[in-house]
């Protein structure tokens, strides 16, 4: 049962064509990807499935309930401590306050997020902490559909493997569809089901993978490989326009 | 490691260790005043300096006047005419602040608000506050009504510049996430519209404070028969320089008072989450 249909989906800027004939599904509980050059509109795509912008043609439909999503700038209320903007998703869910505090000091903890940082305003924190109180803040609420763009973008490696544990524990347990932007090929491999690769001038899906091995049975060596694979594939390496890999033989 | 342990203990140490620092700001706030008290009594040593050259009759100096308005106080005369200004002050800027900010934001909200009211805001705070003074009395005699009407009148402009520039630069990025969050229009105005707008209104207040104090003294001292600004005509008829000098003195103490207990404070606790360097 298909949750999120995208079909013939176009967007203009001004005369500008940033989005065109864009079809994309998302199943309860699967993740997408979406990997593509800057500028080819990912960002576009995601600012309309979470219902930001008209699109200029084409038909969006979900009937995915509760959206969190994680945008490429933390954006978060300067003048509110971490904790209190883990909390704010909650207000709309009608969870009384107590509650609410309680659910975000518990996120904030599994966010890698001290007490003492809990309580800081955002401009106290660094690029990487204030990225993990956003993605914080859309976990909390529990969402069924997960927008995230390029969401660990800004953090190291060892903190990226963690987070990918807490997002994967998340989706496991909560069902949460997945849809994400990554600039990182490994990063689609290691989480997604699906894997659509974008090119730009103007938007469009040029091909999809699918990741036939279950997340759990992904280890670092076939991660590794796959993305090595995947990076020799003449649609990987037209969208990011990279010369082609040479055919083995020549 | 628990974090938000919900046992009473848990509740009680945030509790008093809230208290803790609330009165450490306090007291931080209240040392912190010791450069603007030296900076005060440098300009009183330039005043007794001032005097001593010009002599009592043109320049009284600081022990004189204070020693004035000591007695001023303590005969019952100030403090009445005190309060009687202080209150025209303060009706008119509370009209002043309530218009201008719901007005103003209100028009930060429409393009074409803002077009429209830039001019008229320009004309409204070039007029000076005396021909507004003139009109008033014309208009309401000598009563209570002129000086209120005048207050206001001159402070309304800058409320309202403040709250339409507050409104109209709110950030499209914030407002977006509360889109997606689907927050109600209370929770968004609350939580991401209006400490942004305040922002930008306590510095609007805070420069109609010192205008209005200063209107409401001349529109006294021209037009009406009490309050501090007519004790200031009645002792420069008299040539009571030194009682002239401790009205002013009076005037500035209550300013002074309100702005520096009041609206500071009340600035640097809702202006906690800005950069420190920023204040």
């Amino acid at each position: 049962m298909t949750a999120l249909a995208i079909r013939r989906l176009g967007h203009r800027y001004g005369l500008t064509s940033v989005l065109s004939g864009v079809d994309l599904d998302l199943r309860a509980g699967e993740t997408l990807a979406l990997v593509g050059p800057s500028g080819c509109g990912k960002s576009t795509l995601l600012h309309v499935v979470a219902g930001l912008l008209e699109p200029s043609e084409g038909r969006v439909r979900s009937t995915f309930r509760g959206i969190g999503c994680v945008f490429q700038q933390p954006r978060l209320m300067p003048w509110k401590h971490a904790v209190d903007n883990i909390a704010l998703g909650m207000k709309a869910l009608r969870v009384p306050a107590a509650a609410r505090r309680r659910r975000a000091l518990d996120w904030a903890a599994r966010m890698g997020l001290s007490a003492e940082d809990g309580r800081k305003y955002p401009h106290e924190l660094s690029g990487g902490m204030q990225s993990r109180v956003a993605l914080g803040r859309a976990l909390a609420v529990a969402p069924e559909l997960l927008l995230l763009d390029e969401p660990f973008a800004a953090l190291d490696v060892g903190l990226k493997l963690e987070l990918y544990a807490v997002l994967r524990e998340q989706v496991e347990r909560g069902g949460s569809a997945v849809l994400m932007i990554t600039h990182d090929l490994m990063e689609a491999v290691r989480l997604a089901d699906r894997i659509a690769v974008m090119a730009s001038g103007p938007g469009r899906v040029l091909h999809e993978f699918a990741v036939e091995r279950p997340r759990a049975a992904r280890d670092e060596a076939w991660i590794h490989r796959t993305t090595a694979d995947l990076m020799g594939m003449p649609p990987v390496r037209e969208c990011f326009g990279l010369v082609p890999v040479p055919e083995a033989g020549t | 490691m628990t974090y938000g342990s919900d046992a009473p203990a848990g509740w009680m140490a945030a509790a008093s260790r809230r208290l803790a620092g609330g009165a450490g700001a306090v007291l931080a706030y209240l040392w912190s005043g010791w450069g603007a008290v030296a900076s005060l009594l440098l300009f009183c040593a330039l005043w007794e300096w001032g005097g001593q050259y010009y002599g009592p009759l043109i320049l009284p100096g600081p022990l004189a006047t204070f020693q004035r308005l000591g007695d001023l106080l303590a005969s019952g005369l100030a403090a009445p005419e005190l309060w009687i200004s202080a209150r025209r002050t303060l009706t008119g800027l509370g009209a002043a602040v309530l218009a201008g900010s719901v007005l103003g934001m209100l028009a930060g909200r429409s393009l074409t608000a803002a077009l429209v009211s830039r001019p008229l805001v320009t004309l409204l705070l070039g007029m000076p506050p005396i021909a507004w003074l003139v009109l008033a009395m014309l208009w309401f005699g000598m009563g209570d009504a002129t000086p209120v009407f005048t207050v206001a009148v001159a402070c309304f402009p800058i409320v309202f510049a403040g709250a339409m520039q507050g409104a109209r630069t709110l950030d499209g990025q914030l407002t977006d996430v509360a889109r997606v969050y689907r927050l109600s229009w209370w929770t968004t105005l609350l939580d991401v519209h209006l400490p942004h707008v305040v922002s930008y209104l306590l510095p609007a207040w805070i420069t109609a404070l010192g205008i209005s104090w200063k209107v409401v003294v001349m529109a006294e001292l021209l037009a009406a028969s009490d309050g501090a600004g007519a004790a200031l005509a009645v002792s420069r008829a008299q040539l009571d320089m030194a009682g002239s000098m401790g009205w002013i003195v009076a005037v500035l103490g209550l300013l002074l008072g309100i702005e520096y207990l009041l609206l500071e404070p009340l600035k640097r606790t809702i202006e906690r989450w800005r950069a420190a360097d920023a204040s």
